[in-house]
């Protein structure tokens, strides 16, 4: 065997071990339904108001137990269609790495659904934080992906720093409850139908 | 340049198509029949085929089950199976060593 075509041969293995980790199922339509969700779930507040620190992480957190489960069941179905198996390896790892961003980010809403005095102050920090700890569960996850995951994540590690730190500005004032779901319609709903559209039209199969 | 490695290639692995399977199963627990039909882009005769006889050299091990009431094919390596794919990664390296190691 030619010494050339032994590295070839290792350059094609290596290529498909890494091929066969990767998470494969379309993401467009994930998206597309988190972004509907999220638009929805930010215009609801404005009619029938969710005021008030409990208010807004129960909605908002509920709101995220949906979209996991519109996730996982979109996720699902792409499986069966497909004659795989739902719960691969890939699934898992991608599992794993979005976790404890989005534990963290579902305990530090405890502190407001609890009604605590200081909780009530600072119900707009939730937003961003929020922002910044999904950003980093996608930016984990695409290391077992093949899109532009990370590229996604870090646009919300940075939108929800630029938040924090608008509404930190001294020359600005504490937002009202409102804004904080405006916040979350723009960062959730319109990121994931934007991301959503984008993937739409450029997603290929695996 | 010494021959051994090249001489000591599993002729079954060595087979291109065989060579992407145990690729893909090396770098996860274990893949459906799909999965692999897919991703290499075979037909399902050429891939049954070959991993019959990746099967047959115990190589593979090939689970049948149903999930939500359809057929679902998933294929692993067998220990021995891992063995030689490390083996046969190990002989290439070599061959690859050799030929840097010639000025």
């Amino acid at each position: 065997m030619d010494p050339r075509e032994a590295l070839d041969e290792l350059g094609t293995i290596r290529l498909l071990m890494e091929r066969s980790a990767l998470y494969r199922r379309a993401l467009s339509p994930i998206c597309l339904a988190i972004g509907v969700l999220g638009t929805v779930a930010a215009a609801i507040p404005q009619l029938a108001v969710i005021n008030g620190a409990k208010g807004f992480a129960g909605w908002w957190l509920g709101t995220a137990a949906l979209a996991l489960a519109l996730a996982f069941t979109i996720a699902r179905r792409q499986a069966m269609g497909a004659a795989e198996a739902f719960w691969s390896p890939p699934t898992r790892r991608v599992t794993e790495a979005v976790l404890p961003p989005l534990a963290a980010g579902a305990l530090l809403a405890v502190p407001f659904l609890l009604g605590e005095d200081w909780a009530l102050r600072v119900t707009w920090l939730l937003p961003a934080l929020w922002m910044i700890l999904y950003g980093c569960a996608l930016h984990a996850a695409g290391f077992f992906m093949r899109r532009g995951i990370r590229l996604f994540g870090w646009t919300y590690i940075l939108g929800g720093s630029g938040l924090l730190l608008w509404w930190t500005c001294p020359l600005n004032q504490f937002p009202p409850v409102a804004h904080s779901h405006l916040a979350m319609g723009l960062g959730f709903g319109g990121g994931h139908l934007a991301y959503g559209l984008y993937l739409h039209f450029t997603e290929k199969d695996a | 340049m010494n021959p051994e490695p090249f001489l000591q290639l599993d002729r079954v692995i060595h087979e291109k198509v065989r060579l992407a399977i145990m690729s893909m199963l090396a770098a996860s627990p274990d893949l459906s029949f799909t999965e692999l039909r897919e991703t290499l882009h075979l037909t399902d005769g050429n891939l049954t085929s070959h991993l019959r006889t990746l099967q047959e050299s115990g190589y593979l091990a090939v689970t049948k089950a149903y999930q939500d009431s359809r057929p679902l094919t998933t294929c692993s390596l067998t220990p021995s199976g891992r063995k030689a794919f490390a083996d046969h990664l190990g002989r290439l390296e070599e061959i690859v060593r050799q030929a840097r190691l010639i000025p």
